[in-house]
C-alpha cells in the first residue's frame, strides 16, 4: 500500500467537496439568497413547475412585481413554498418597504391560510428567499428521491463506497 | 486502466456538457423567435369594465378584526391573441390582468390581480372574453377601493420547458374610476348580515 497515493486520492476527494460547497456559497453570494438553487416539492405550481423540477433564484431585486413566482419561507416551518405574487404594495418613498400576498397557480385561493401568525400578507425584506429566474426540469428528483426513500440513501452510499473500493489505478 | 469511477466520470461530464449546449441552444432560438415574432409588443383590448362592491368582514376577504372591508370584483370584455408567445420553448403562458393604484395620499403604489389564466396549448391562446367575471375579490391593504382610478392592464408570462422566465405586458390599458359607494348604511349593513350567514 502506497501511503503516498492514498493520501492524494483523499486530498483529492476533499478538493472536490470543497470546490461543490464553494461554489454554491459563491452561488448563494452573488443571488444574495440562502438558497440560489431549490428544487420543488409540491404541485402547487403545476402544470409550469412539477415536483422534482430545479428552479434558479435571484434576490437582488428591491421589490417584487405581480406575476413574479417567488420562493418564500413561512417563520417556523422550513418549507420553501414556491408560489406567485398576486398582490404587491409598496411605500414610494421607501421602494423596499413592501408587502406580498401570494397563491398557487394550481391553487382555488390564496396562501393567507399559509402564513404564520394570523397575518394577511408576506414582507418583502423578510419572508422572501427569492424570485425565480431560471428553470430546469426534473434534475432535482434525485435529492427528493434520496430524502423521501429511506433505502434509497443506504443504495447511494454503497455503491459510493463499492466504486471506491472496486475502481482501484 | 479505466476503472469504474472513471468511466462514470467521462459519461456523466459529457451528458453535462451536451445538456448545457442543447439548454443554451433551445434557449436562443426561442427568443429569436420571440423577438422576430414582435411578442413584446402584442395589442390587446380592455373595454366594458364594471366594478361591484361588496362587504366582507371575514379575515381571508381582508377584514382585520371583524371590521367590514369594501371588496371588489369587475366584469369586462378582454380581446388579446397570445399565440406568437408559444414556440418550442413555451410549455405554459401565464397570462393575468392586474390594476395599478395609488393611495389616497399618493404615498403608497399598489398592483392587484383581478384574474388570471393557464394557457398550455396554442388553440387556447386567442381570448376572446365578452362580460367575464374576474376570479379574485380584491381589496386594498389599509384603504377602501372606492374612489380610486384603477389602471388596468393584461400581463403575461411565459414558463418554459427550459431556462429563463420569460415576462411582457400587451398595449390595451383601461382606467377604471371606481365611484363611491352611496352612504346608506342600511344597505351595507344588510349585504354584511348575508355574508356572514353564508360559508365562505
Amino acid at each position: 500500500m502506497n501511503l503516498r497515493l492514498e493520501l492524494t486520492k483523499l486530498l483529492n476527494l476533499c478538493f472536490v467537496f470543497a470546490s461543490a460547497y464553494m461554489f454554491w456559497e459563491g452561488l448563494s453570494l452573488v443571488a444574495n439568497t440562502h438558497s440560489p438553487i431549490v428544487v420543488v416539492l409540491s404541485g402547487s405550481m403545476e402544470p409550469a413547475f412539477q415536483r422534482g423540477d430545479i428552479l434558479f433564484l435571484w434576490n437582488r431585486n428591491e421589490q417584487s412585481k405581480v406575476g413574479d413566482v417567488v420562493v418564500y419561507e413561512v417563520a417556523g416551518k422550513n418549507i420553501p413554498i414556491v408560489h406567485r405574487v398576486l398582490r404587491e404594495h409598496h411605500s414610494i418613498a421607501d421602494p423596499s418597504k413592501q408587502v406580498l400576498l401570494t397563491k398557487g397557480d394550481n391553487n382555488a385561493g390564496n396562501d393567507i391560510p399559509l402564513y404564520a401568525n394570523r397575518k394577511l400578507y408576506l414582507n418583502k425584506q423578510k419572508d422572501i428567499v427569492g424570485t425565480v429566474k431560471g428553470y430546469f426540469p426534473q434534475l432535482g428528483y434525485i435529492t427528493i428521491w434520496v430524502s423521501e426513500n429511506k433505502y434509497a440513501k443506504f443504495a447511494l452510499l454503497g455503491f459510493l463506497a463499492l466504486s471506491s473500493l472496486v475502481g482501484g489505478e | 486502466m479505466f476503472s469504474l469511477s472513471q468511466r462514470f466520470q467521462t459519461v456523466s461530464n459529457t451528458a453535462v456538457t451536451v445538456g448545457l449546449f442543447l439548454a443554451a441552444f433551445i434557449i436562443g432560438t426561442s427568443w429569436f423567435q420571440l423577438v422576430s415574432n414582435h411578442a413584446f409588443d402584442l395589442s390587446s383590448s380592455i373595454s366594458n369594465v364594471t366594478p361591484k362592491i361588496n362587504v366582507r368582514t371575514s379575515r381571508y376577504y381582508g377584514s382585520v378584526n371583524g371590521k367590514a372591508k369594501e371588496n371588489a370584483k369587475v366584469s369586462f370584455d378582454l380581446e388579446a391573441d397570445l399565440t406568437k408567445l408559444f414556440n418550442w420553448n413555451t410549455k405554459q403562458v401565464f397570462t393575468y390582468l392586474t390594476a395599478e393604484y395609488e393611495n389616497v395620499k399618493h404615498t403608497r403604489q399598489n398592483e392587484v390581480t383581478f384574474w388570471d389564466k393557464i394557457i398550455t396549448s396554442k388553440d387556447d391562446a386567442v381570448l376572446n372574453l365578452t362580460d367575464a367575471q374576474s376570479k379574485y375579490h380584491v381589496w386594498d391593504v389599509q384603504e377602501k377601493l372606492t374612489g380610486k382610478d384603477l389602471k388596468l392592464k393584461l400581463h403575461w408570462n411565459i414558463q418554459p420547458w427550459v431556462g429563463p422566465l420569460v415576462y411582457g405586458e400587451t398595449d390595451g390599458t383601461f382606467t377604471l374610476s371606481i365611484p363611491e359607494r352611496e352612504k346608506t348604511e342600511k344597505k351595507a349593513k344588510e349585504s354584511e348580515s348575508a355574508e356572514s350567514s353564508s360559508p365562505n
